[in-house]
């Protein structure tokens, strides 16, 4: 009996990762290899537990067992806490991972009248022409004032602090939001 | 679906060839990837070949999506893990699923297809994505809102032109009292000896006028009424029949706040102003036109200078209109959400007083509602500012006038009588003009509500009933053919289900949670299409049958009992409002309510409060079950239908199902196995797929996954037992 309460808080509780045992390796299957003390897991992948808010911290460790389902090693605090050259390589698998380019001036936006909302806008990745359908649920502002868009295709951008772009392109974007 | 894009010089032609725009550190790029029936080739943005992979060491190939952007993989084959290939932006997805699917049928099947019949995703003129919509939301040009609710006026034809007339001819009434006045002053007061009997013919005809325009004017009044009635109950019913015949999927897209909001508050919008508006709107503009054509027959000159400032005005009013529209869009979405969460909370107070957040939430509605007062006090200040504007450039058209009509009067140009009847003319003209220049205030509001209603009405059906029915008696055999569906696009939830299910068999669905029990019901009762594959009822389609064919035959318990704010008999007989009360009572017995239901105070008529909370979970629960048989169903659906039951409960009203379910097809899921344990066949998913099939004993002896289901109940059952007795 005692053996089923053990896995059980297991599986109940929250398992930080020590960052100093984490050695992470970059696989060619889009995925991570990683050794965490004495264990080696494959197909590794890290999830943004709070994509919207935290971009380094609160990073989900889990890989993929023999039967397909992926199953949670535990948490990352803080990659920052990691040697530079495996932060460096989480940073850059979480970028792959996540690819949501920064939007940083609105050329114009309108408004379709018909649930489209169409921006012409300069992003990270160049510039875009962002179609947004149902826009008033994928064109919205989140509790912490950080506006996310995501367009009819699935593509995703943000914009963290709306209010300090330049004006031009706030007083265009403060009218949708 | 074009799979071949133009490729820069230097790579080679190939059969296959599309752009990447993600380098695998997660920096953009602009790569190329092209294929063959032997090889897979990755070029970067310079052309040079960065990789390559000859296609027979792969045995599976997929497209997989991660985060706003997706991946190509192949699986290897000497040592089963995956090979990643490119990454690229959601753009291009589905271009690089369809070569997936290809490029997986040849490792499956070694067959090589060397393009795709699927259909262009993309709208030729824009490339923007069509979504699985015929028109692109981007080119396709919609009527203005204005024609639009104008179209919807047709019905009533008739007294709308009869009530035009009628004004028009009231108003040419009103338009000769100048002319008369002029001859009363030009020729009667003015002249020596003035002629009485021309005084009191003129007299008498401005007091007769009069008179018929106050008649015409009642009559017209009326006909309006009648006409905006009609017109917005039609629009209201139109909006409603929408929100019952949308799918499922663009149903739950929004929320019930906002939909009551666009049904009944937008519609009333629209009604004010029609009310208010529709009468003035007709008989200004036939006013404008007339005392403008008047104006110049009697004064070209004058006329010119009163008509001079208009177009700079109109075009500042269509340019306070743009700036208006969207600020009025605006607090039409700030009140939306108002609504949405006043809704929201409502309906989960139970949750809000058992928490205790009542502060919390207060706080956050007062938060909500100023952001309307906000976007509200925005409209006001800018249209403060906009409007004296627009009346003053309007205003110096009189100016001029004055000026130069008085000089005229002054060097007898022309007389003091045609000088008063003039400005008495452009008074009038002032009338429509202050109107107008209010005009874009409501107009503005009225047609965001009105763009509202049409967003409704112009949502596609996705679940269309099929053109010709082929409806007949149910019998109840139901067959799935390689099903695969997902909620969103390619992200499937079954894979790929095939299975038979015969007349008067019951079936039982299990499965672990979330794996797509529920998801298989809801496509038998097709509140979704299956994304490939079909369900066939005795042999015809689902999409071949109309809705309600369909659903007259089955009887459902959902997994969440919703119970209507009636009675109990009301939400019993709401499957078969023809039922009698002993029919009723039958299917109240066998179900095991009738008991409880008789000790209410009010017995059958008793009110079951809002969404039935005035039940018991279990009495709820009872309630459904009774509503399912009621209808008599050939195919009954039971998702979880006995889960709030304590054992004893389940077993009474299962001998009596038992008893039910002969000769009809029944489909139970249930978490208790122990319910299931007189099914004829049991369907166990795993991951979204059919993984085994057969009755309790013959999956015991395979020792797989319902095995594995089973013993796990029996474990944590025995588990209770201990921490009980320890
Ligand atoms: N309306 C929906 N939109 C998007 N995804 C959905 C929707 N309904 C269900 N899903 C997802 O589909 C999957 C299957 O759900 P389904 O309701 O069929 O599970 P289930 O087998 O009935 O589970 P349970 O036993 O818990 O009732 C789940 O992962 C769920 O998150
Ligand atoms: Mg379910």
């Amino acid at each position: 009996m005692n053996e089923y309460k053990q896995t059980d808080f297991q599986i109940d509780s929250l398992r930080i990762l020590d960052v100093n045992e984490l050695h992470f390796t970059r696989l060619d299957s889009g995925y991570l290899d990683l050794e965490y003390k004495g264990n080696r897991y494959e197909q590794v992948s890290l999830t943004r537990l709070q994509p919207f808010y935290y971009l380094d911290t609160y990073i989900s460790v889990s890989f993929k067992n023999d039967e397909d389902e992926w199953i949670e090693i535990g948490v990352i605090r803080d990659i920052n806490d990691m040697s530079k050259e495996q932060h460096d390589l989480c940073a850059e698998y979480l970028q792959f991972r996540y690819y949501v380019p920064l939007i940083t001036k609105v050329h114009s936006i309108r408004d379709n009248r018909m649930g489209y909302l169409f921006i012409d806008a300069e992003t990270t990745a160049g510039r875009k022409r962002i179609a947004v359908n149902d826009w008033w649920t994928n064109f919205r502002v989140n509790n912490s004032g950080m506006l996310t868009v995501t367009d009819s295709d699935g593509n995703k951008y943000y914009i963290p602090h709306p209010e300090e772009m330049d004006r031009k392109s706030y007083r265009k974007l403060e009218l949708f939001m | 679906m074009n799979l071949k894009t133009p490729l820069p010089k230097g790579i080679p032609e190939c059969i296959f060839s599309l752009p990447f725009d993600i380098a695998e550190n997660g920096e953009k790029t602009a790569g190329f990837l092209t294929a063959d029936r032997e090889q897979i080739h990755i070029y970067d943005s310079d052309g040079r070949e960065l990789n390559n992979f000859s296609l027979d060491s792969f045995s599976a190939f997929e497209a997989t999506r991660q985060i706003g952007c997706s991946m190509l993989r192949g699986k290897r084959k000497n040592d089963d893990k995956w090979q990643f290939f490119c990454s690229f932006t959601q753009t291009h997805y589905i271009r690089y699923a369809e070569l997936a699917k290809i490029l997986d049928y040849y490792a499956n099947t070694g067959v090589f297809v060397d393009h795709s019949d699927e259909e262009e995703p993309v709208c030729p003129k824009c490339g923007l994505s069509l979504d699985g919509s015929s028109t692109c939301p981007y080119c396709a040009k919609k009527g203005s809102t204005v024609k639009r609710l104008m179209k919807r006026l047709a019905p009533f034809k008739k007294p709308f032109i009869i009530s035009i007339l009628l004004t028009a001819f009231s108003y040419a009434c009103d338009l000769v009292a100048p002319t008369l006045q002029r001859y009363l002053i030009d020729d009667v007061v003015q002249v020596q000896d003035p002629d009485m009997e021309l005084f009191l013919i003129i007299a008498g005809t401005i007091l007769c006028l009069a008179l018929i325009g106050t008649a015409i004017d009642f009559i017209t009044r009326r006909i309006n009424i009648n006409i905006t009635n009609g017109f917005i109950r039609d629009l209201r019913r139109d909006l409603f029949d929408k929100t019952q015949e949308l799918s499922m999927r663009s149903i739950s897209r929004r929320t019930a706040g906002e939909i009551i909001r666009r049904v009944s508050e937008d519609s009333r919008t629209i009604q004010q102003f029609v009310t208010d508006n529709g009468k003035e709107m007709i008989l200004h503009t036939i006013s404008l036109v007339a005392l403008v054509i008047i104006m110049f027959v009697s004064n070209w000159k004058l006329a010119l200078l009163v008509i001079l400032p208009l177009p700079i005005a109109a075009w500042l009013a269509s340019k306070v209109m743009r700036i208006l529209d969207d600020r009025n869009s605006r607090w039409w979405r700030k009140t939306v959400a108002s609504s949405r969460y006043l809704h929201d909370m409502l309906s989960g107070i139970r949750v809000v007083k058992s928490y205790g957040s009542e502060e919390r939430e207060t706080a956050r509605y007062t938060e909500i509602s100023k952001e309307v007062s906000k976007a509200q006090k925005n409209i006001d200040c800018i249209w403060y500012i906009l409007s004296p504007l627009l009346r003053y450039v309007i205003a110096i058209g009189e100016f001029l006038m004055l000026y130069f009509g008085a000089s005229a009067v002054m060097d007898i140009e022309i007389t003091l009588g045609e000088f008063v009847q003039f400005t008495t003319y452009v008074s009038m003209l002032y009338g429509p003009l202050e109107w107008l220049t209010n005009l874009p205030r409501v107009l503005s509001q009225a047609m965001v509500a009105a763009g509202k209603a049409f967003e409704i009405l112009d949502e596609r059906i996705e679940l269309k009933d099929a053109e010709i029915p082929a409806d007949k008696p149910i019998e109840g055999n139901i067959t799935f053919e390689h099903v695969s569906f997902g909620y969103t696009a390619y992200n499937p939830v079954l894979k790929d289900i095939s299975l038979e299910i015969k007349q008067g068999e019951m079936i039982g669905i299990v499965g672990h949670s979330g794996v797509g029990k529920s998801t298989m019901i809801n496509l038998i009762m097709r509140l979704y299409d299956p994304t490939s594959g079909s369900i066939k009822i005795d042999g015809t389609d689902l999409r071949d049958m109309t809705s309600k064919g369909l659903h007259d035959q089955m009887g459902v318990v959902l997994q969440e009992t919703f119970l209507f704010n009636g009675t109990v008999l009301e939400n019993i007989a709401y499957s078969k409002p023809n039922a009698t009360f002993e029919e009723i009572i039958q299917a109240a017995k066998t179900a095991d309510c009738h008991d409880f239901i008789t000790r209410l105070p009010d017995g059958y008529n008793t009110y079951v409060g809002e969404k039935g909370y005035n039940l018991s979970g279990g009495e709820r629960q009872r309630v459904a079950i009774a509503r399912a048989i009621l209808r008599d169903p050939k195919i009954l659906i039971l998702d979880e239908a006995t889960a709030s039951l304590d054992t004893q409960t389940e077993k009474q009203i299962q001998t009596a199902l038992n008893r039910l379910i002969k000769g009809r097809t029944t489909i139970a899921i249930a978490h208790r196995l122990s319910t299931l344990s007189n099914a004829d066949r049991l369907i166990v998913l795993d991951k979204g797929k059919l993984v085994e099939m057969g009755s309790h004993t013959e999956l015991m002896k395979k020792h797989g996954v319902y095995y594995q289901l089973v013993m796990a109940q029996r474990t944590t059952a025995a588990i209770k037992k201990q921490t009980v007795t320890a």
